[in-house]
């Protein structure tokens, strides 16, 4: 019998409801991104005080696009971490909420492998997944019983950099898409390539991009070669990973994955390199509930068994602390 | 034997009657061309004038014929030998961590970084030999060792998560005094939040 999975997400700026068949059909993906106002960054309090505004008008509007009525939900998902507490709390509390009120089983996930896992779903089977948003910037793939990290950035994390250097320089949040809007040139203004082993450096980077901006560089220009910049060193770790574990396919997720520029560069890569390039479209590449439903059935068919440990929020929850049963 | 590596094309060729292996930092069409020029000069440059530092000082790396800057290749000694990745499967694995942490730690002080020790970077013959030197950097600073030995530890971690090696490992690298206050560097490094769950 087919199940059908709801999953909630609400790490950090997003609040997110998806419903997800067994079979892998998105029935719908409901969002709502909290935006700071101008010239700040993500407040955690007032990111939560969102969600749990936005919650059940996207609960109502989530059953009513996949025209569900709640009993016919047989799971519900949630991202236990790793977040921002007060937004983790808010969703796991949306989460229990639901499931009580319908008697469904529940369980919490980690978000960033329901990134990795929403990329099988495109058909990947053993991918390394490049995964860049505000918080995360991470090279992970399959290694004996667990996702392991590779790779990943040794200070902020690469959407983060974007976003603290579009902020500076004048720009509203999230300032990773403004940049790519305005980005223009071909010539490079010369910035720190900061790469060690399968690991990355950001901050310098946008330090060094701010500077260009007081030096009188022009934003377009700066904009361009911050991101040629990082994204090679992203794709760079990425190929790094795909030689060292011999992996013949690449996922890419996260927010900064929507960056077309990135994307690019990424499918060009796996070209050159003969591995397949796997890149979601936009809407599960992003913060979404879909995938954390989507990897809450995966644990559940593999007879994963709840404990009461999955059912706390933790901020610190690593991709490398979740012991994958299902695959 | 040809091996695309994350940068450069290594194969085997025949050069001067004999066989050597030739790296060819091949293009990186992803990479904007300005970016890929400085970055494959200065990675050419960097790793022929490390590995000439090593080999003066009797460290086993592979020994340097030709470096040519106008199609970015460098032609060195072949190394015949299985990876320390492969080898660590087998039942020597203890006697091969302690020579390359014998071995990391001599490259340490003689002040080069490795920047890349993960297991596949070296070859077990009589004795095990570093390789790739394509990340390679000068430094004294304990801090840069860490780093590397945080490179060593995570492969081995990833790839070897079956033995438990990370002890003998520390412990042959900081036989030499010298060595001793890297191990305090990696404390503080892997402290620093990212790391400490990392060996669940």
């Amino acid at each position: 019998m087919s199940e059908i999975i709801l999953g909630i997400e609400s790490t950090a700026h997003t609040a997110g409801v998806g419903i997800i068949t067994s079979e892998g059909k998105i029935l719908s993906n409901q969002r709502s991104v909290y935006i700071p106002d101008k010239g700040e960054g993500i407040h955690p309090r007032e990111a939560a005080n969102h969600h749990s505004e936005k919650f059940p008008i996207l609960f109502k509007s989530a059953l009513e696009e996949a025209n569900l009525s709640p009993k016919e939900i047989t799971l519900v998902s949630y991202a236990r971490g790793p977040g921002l507490g007060p937004c983790l709390r808010t969703g796991a509390t949306a989460a229990r909420a639901f499931a009580y009120a319908h008697n469904i089983p529940f369980l919490g996930v980690n978000h960033c492998v329901a990134h990795l896992e929403i990329g099988l779903l495109e058909g990947a089977t053993d991918p390394v997944l490049l995964y860049l948003s505000g918080a995360n910037t991470q090279v992970i793939a399959y290694a004996a019983g667990r996702y392991r990290v590779f790779g990943e950035t040794i200070d902020i994390g690469i959407g983060n950099g974007l976003d603290k250097f579009a902020r500076e320089a004048g720009m509203g949040f999230p300032g990773g898409p403004k940049l790519e809007k305005i980005a223009e040139g071909d010539e490079l203004i010369d910035l720190p390539y900061s790469v060690k082993g399968m690991d990355l450096a950001f901050s310098g980077l946008m330090t060094a991009a701010k500077q260009k901006v007081d030096a009188g560089h022009s934003l377009p220009s700066i904009a361009y070669s911050v991101q040629e910049t990082a994204f090679a060193m992203s794709c760079e770790v990425s190929e790094r990973a795909l030689a060292h574990t011999g992996k013949t396919e690449l996922v890419l997720g996260g927010g900064v994955a929507c960056n077309s520029r990135l994307r690019e560069m990424a499918m060009t890569m796996a070209e050159e390199r003969g591995v397949k390039c796997f890149v979601p479209e936009k809407a599960l590449c992003v913060d979404n509930g879909v995938m954390i439903g989507w990897l809450g059935y995966q644990m559940m068919a593999a007879d994963y068994e709840i404990t009461d440990d999955d059912n706390r929020v933790n901020q610190k929850y690593r991709t490398d602390m979740v012991e994958v049963t299902w695959r | 034997m040809k091996f695309r590596g994350a940068e450069a094309i290594v194969e085997t060729i025949e050069w001067n009657g004999k066989t050597v292996i030739s790296k060819i930092r091949n293009k990186r069409g992803y990479r904007h061309p300005t970016l890929e020029k400085r970055l494959v000069v200065e990675r050419l440059r960097s790793e022929s004038r490390i590995m000439e530092r090593l080999l003066s000082q009797g460290v086993p790396v592979p020994a340097i014929f030709s470096v040519n800057t106008s199609d970015n290749s460098i032609f060195m000694e072949l190394i015949e030998g299985q990876t320390l990745e492969r080898a660590l499967r087998g039942k020597n694995f203890k006697k091969y961590l302690i020579q390359t942490g014998q071995l990391l730690s001599q490259i340490h002080s003689l002040n080069v970084i490795h920047g890349d020790p993960t297991t596949s970077n070296f070859l077990v013959n009589d004795k095990i030999y570093a390789i790739d030197f394509g990340l390679s950097s000068m430094s004294d600073d304990d801090e840069d060792r860490a780093s590397d030995l945080r490179v060593f530890l995570e492969s081995l971690d990833s790839h070897h998560s079956e033995i438990n090696g990370r002890e003998i490992f520390l412990d042959a690298y900081s036989e030499e005094e010298a060595s001793k206050s890297v191990l305090q560097s990696l404390k503080v490094l892997e402290l620093r939040g990212r790391y400490n769950l990392m060996r669940g």
